[in-house]
């Protein structure tokens, strides 16, 4: 039933009861499929080690099957740690501080959380910036947030076989794979968020397939196949699907017979401001004269 | 998904069999549509925003704050 209150921006690009559907199904044979989001969940514990404070009550935004908390989490750190989903399946059967949530509209209070974390989650938002703004909101001054997102490399491969076989065999193309942020613009997007002493890196990480079916089959049980709104209503014709794998082979396929799928992860890391954090100095207040320090550099 | 769980005539249900929702979770749970403070109706498990005349339902102790699985309240509610 839609809700009269529920806007609908015009730049929607994602289904979001699809993705939740999507979510949903994968939930439980999840843990089969969960390398990439432990990858990362371990990833981000790495990190957290690094940083040399406690966290009381912290947020796994998207936590799919718990993995943060149960792979990687640094002991002690962490009082209280929330964990949301958009699937209520993703959440059955653990013990932690659950929440169905949806990214796109945070349910929680400002400035609640003094860690954020989100392992592959946010790259279904409509409306990242959005998304990264509301985040922002529920971390408490000084709060820290990291989050894994798919950045635009990702699937480049099945990407670019998909569109030639399309346009070959059926003569025209429709979008197959979600876009994605670009780590230049979340860089960005970060700053415009409000998050301050932004930081953005970037994991490749490349897996092999037997083929490209193997591929798109792992993709369905990760829960992360296409959710585009324009997505075509028809499935791929199977000639176009037969013909996709062997450009796939053809172009990108390994001496061993079997096919790399790259996954390009954005690692995106930001505070919330305080009045301890280093800034910038206000124009003017230099106690140093321009013309002095220019003319010492001349020294030999 | 299944939601055998809920259940809200309430005279079949013990509440002994009701999950708890924890407090503090409660203390920082807002409407995702408003962002206004919640009523919690521990009977029927539910969380009420009075702004967006919604009730999220809490199901095996999970509160589910998606607008669209949440019940539009009746007037006078």
């Amino acid at each position: 039933m839609m809700r009269a209150v529920m806007t609908a921006p015009s730049h929607r690009i994602f289904d979001r009861r699809l993705v939740a559907l999507r979510r949903a199904r994968a939930a439980a044979n999840f843990p089969a499929h969960a390398f990439l989001v432990e990858r990362v969940a371990d990833e981000i514990a790495d990190r957290l080690g690094t940083v040399n404070r406690d966290f009381p009550l912290a947020l796994d935004l998207g936590s799919h099957r718990g993995m943060l908390r149960d792979v990687a989490l640094p002991p002690g750190k962490i009082g209280m740690l929330v964990e949301t989903d958009l699937a209520p399946a993703m959440l059955q059967g653990r013990e932690s501080l659950r929440v169905a949530a949806d990214e796109e509209a945070l349910p929680f209070r400002a400035a609640s959380f003094s860690l954020v974390v989100s392992a592959l989650a946010l790259h279904w938002t409509n409306d990242l910036p959005g998304a990264l703004v509301q985040l922002r909101r529920t971390l408490a001054p000084d709060g820290l947030m990291i989050a894994a997102l798919f950045g635009g490399e990702t699937l480049f491969e099945l990407r670019t076989a998909l569109s030639e076989a399309e346009i070959e065999c059926e003569g025209g193309l429709s979008p197959r794979i979600s876009p994605m942020a670009d780590v230049r613009d979340m860089g960005s997007l970060l700053q415009r968020a409000g998050f301050a002493l932004p930081v953005m890196d970037v994991d490749r990480v490349k897996v092999t397939y037997a083929d490209m079916i193997g591929l798109m089959r792992e993709l369905r049980a990760m829960g992360e196949t296409n959710a585009l709104i324009e997505r075509r209503r028809a499935p791929l014709r199977r000639t176009t699907l037969i013909r996709a794998a062997e450009i796939y082979q053809d172009r990108f396929g390994l001496p061993n017979g079997r096919i790399p799928a790259t996954f390009e992860i954005l690692f995106a890391t930001g505070w919330a401001p305080h009045d301890s954090q280093q800034k910038p100095l206000k124009p003017g207040s230099a106690t140093a004269r321009l013309e002095e320090a220019l003319k010492n550099m001349d020294k030999p | 998904m299944t939601n055998e769980a809920t259940d809200h005539n309430g005279t079949t249900k013990s509440t002994a069999r009701v999950p708890e929702v924890d407090r503090k979770l409660l203390e920082i749970l807002v409407c995702p549509l408003t962002k206004t403070t919640l009523r919690y109706d521990s009977a029927a498990q539910e969380l009420i925003s009075d702004k967006a005349r919604l009730a999220y339902p809490i199901r095996d102790g999970i509160p589910i704050m998606l607008p669209d699985e949440a019940r539009e309240l009746a007037d006078g509610e």
